[in-house]
């Protein structure tokens, strides 16, 4: 099997050769952390928005070289160019979102341009561009068929929020429902859209990143999920299905109380399994293991950017015991490998996944 | 009665209810400091109850605190010296390079809702920033962080009061998406809020804790 035959078959919940890897995300200080392992000229860590073209070029090249050194069988791409610089310290992306830009990770939505009904009646929603989607580009005629070609799209409640601010979002749900449905109907028309220039790109799994819980519990409650969130989501998931995509929902924090309703809704897969956050692989896979694709789970709060090369070896051995049992588990960190990660122990991780990954039966 | 409706409206969040109910509750011959704690505080105490248990959610803490915030603008004029200060003072921020603010807000919400008075020092607050708002009425100090990268910050604010000569008049607490409670005790914190509920009911002790020692 190759990588994308791999990983299409554990998103199908059936059982590959071996335990598939993937990458969910990654910032620029692990690819240049890693990268310095099998590769020279790699420029300084900064933001990839401030490298030059040729460090740029240079960077995106690691990250593929990563993908094929390490055994890699999905690569996830997403939108390039698609923001504008306003200064040294924000930018602003197609929607009219302003992000704070920070030295330590996460750029961090800060203005919002809808804030009101009457916001709406000014605004102009975007038109997805064929030319953010660079990035698959690239990775198609990279990888040729070999890998999985996942895309990370912003889901329903993540493009409200941004559009709305956070708390004035969760506010609007009780004082006006039906703008919140109007803010909402806009973005899935733009996922949509955009669906379809995935599509024609040559896409395998779209990845519906949506975080809705933190460590505790979902940030809204299970009713406002469905009727605000699930809702516009689902209809991605449906339309990508009909052209054929697997489909993959990501949320960080503790999903048990969602968990039925995500069952539902027809993923195919279920990322990232955060530990910390009650979303323990051994209760996960018993109560859903054989619905849906497990992806994640190996702990990149405290383990990967602080452990030891052993304990995560360890982790990725327990977590493929408790996990990969008649397939339907593909092995990713418990989020995105962050600037906060030691680049050693993510590639612990890719060689404990190939060492004890491999199935003993076909 | 009216207080026990006062602290039904406030966990549904109707500002306009809650306004004509503390006039009826003034009317009855009620105190403001009766309003505050039997009704206010005492709502915000299930808010936060119910919030721990899961039963509600953040939305419905941020309506219960937007009308527990329209219920304190009628009481503050009325309340004898400053009414949102009777459980102590906190400083609160979001640690540098940390641009998130949500979680801290929460939290800032349910201290008020506890009588804290919170001086925010808003988000990627440099530990100076922390250091520049301690003075002796402080009791205690509050950091967030989202972030892996960030929370090592949290650590540097602690030295940095430390270095000020702050750090014994005051308890430290923290909390957020990259902190634990092994790495609350590693950075020498006193208290680690797993979420904002659980961090007012921290700073109440903490704060006992220190009238004991005196």
């Amino acid at each position: 099997m190759n990588g994308k035959q791999r990983i299409l078959t554990a998103l199908a919940v059936k059982q590959a050769d071996r335990v598939p890897l993937y990458i969910h995300g990654i910032n620029e200080a692990p690819i240049i952390g890693i990268g310095r392992h099998i590769t020279d000229g790699l420029p300084g860590v900064k933001d990839f928005r401030k490298m030059t073209d040729s460090e740029k070029f240079k960077v995106l090249d690691t990250l593929f070289l990563i993908h094929e050194t390490y055994g890699v069988d999905g690569f996830t791409a997403f939108e390039i160019g698609h923001e504008i610089n306003l200064d040294d310290g924000h930018v602003q992306d197609e929607f009219g979102v302003t992000y704070a830009l920070s030295d330590f990770g996460l750029t961090v939505a800060k203005g919002h341009p809808i804030k009101e009904p009457q916001d709406l009646t000014r605004y102009t929603p975007p038109v997805p561009d064929r030319g953010h989607l660079l990035l698959l580009d690239l990775a198609r005629d990279r990888f040729k068929g070999e890998k999985a070609l996942f895309w990370l799209m912003r889901g329903t409640f993540v493009r409200c929020w941004r559009l709305m601010g956070m708390e004035n979002l969760m506010l609007k749900m009780f004082d006006d429902p039906q703008f919140v449905h109007q803010v909402a109907r806009m973005t899935l028309d733009y996922n949509l859209a955009q669906l379809d220039l995935l599509v024609e790109a040559g896409l395998d799994v779209l990845v519906i990143e949506d975080d809705i819980a933190d460590k505790n519990f979902p940030l809204i409650a299970p009713d406002q999920f469905l009727e605000f969130v699930n809702f516009y989501n689902r209809q991605i998931v449906e339309a990508a299905h009909k052209k054929g995509l697997k489909v993959v929902r990501h949320s960080d924090g503790n999903l048990w109380p969602l968990l039925d309703i995500l069952l539902d809704s027809g993923y195919d897969g279920l990322n990232p399994l955060e530990p910390q956050a009650g979303m323990d692989m051994a209760r996960v896979k018993a109560y859903c293991g054989d619905r849906i694709c497990l992806l994640g789970n190996i702990d990149c709060i405290d383990l990967l950017p602080n452990g030891t090369c052993g304990q995560v070896d360890e982790a990725v051995r327990t977590a493929i015991q408790d996990g990969g049992k008649g397939g339907g588990l593909i092995i990713c960190s418990s989020n995105s490998l962050h600037p906060g990660v030691n680049p050693e122990n993510c590639i612990a991780m890719f060689e404990a996944t190939r060492k004890y990954g491999l199935y003993d039966t076909p | 009665m009216v207080l026990n409706r006062i602290l039904e409206t406030l966990q549904k969040g109707d500002v306009k209810q809650i306004a004509d109910l503390i006039g009826q509750a003034f009317d009855a011959g009620m105190t403001p400091e009766e309003v505050l704690n039997q009704g206010l505080i005492a709502g915000m105490d299930v808010v936060g109850q119910k919030f721990q248990a899961g039963q509600i959610y953040i939305p419905h803490m941020l309506l219960a605190a937007r009308a527990m915030h329209a219920a304190l603008d009628i009481l503050k004029p009325l309340l004898a010296g400053n009414g949102n200060a009777r459980a102590g003072r906190v400083v609160l921020g979001t640690v540098r390079g940390d641009h998130h603010d949500i979680g801290k807000n929460l939290v800032s919400t349910m201290l008020e809702g506890k009588g804290f008075e919170v001086i925010d020092v808003g988000i990627d607050a440099e530990p100076e920033k922390f250091v520049a708002a301690v003075d002796e009425t402080i009791q205690i100090v509050a950091m967030s962080a989202l972030l892996s990268t960030t929370a090592p910050f949290m650590g540097e604010t602690i030295e940095a009061l430390e270095r000020a000569g702050l750090r014994k008049n005051i308890k430290i607490m923290v909390g957020g998406g990259a902190v634990t409670r092994e790495f609350a005790d590693s950075i020498g914190a006193d208290a680690y809020g797993a979420d904002a509920a659980t961090a007012a009911l921290l700073a109440m002790e903490l704060v006992a804790s220190q009238k004991e020692a005196r």
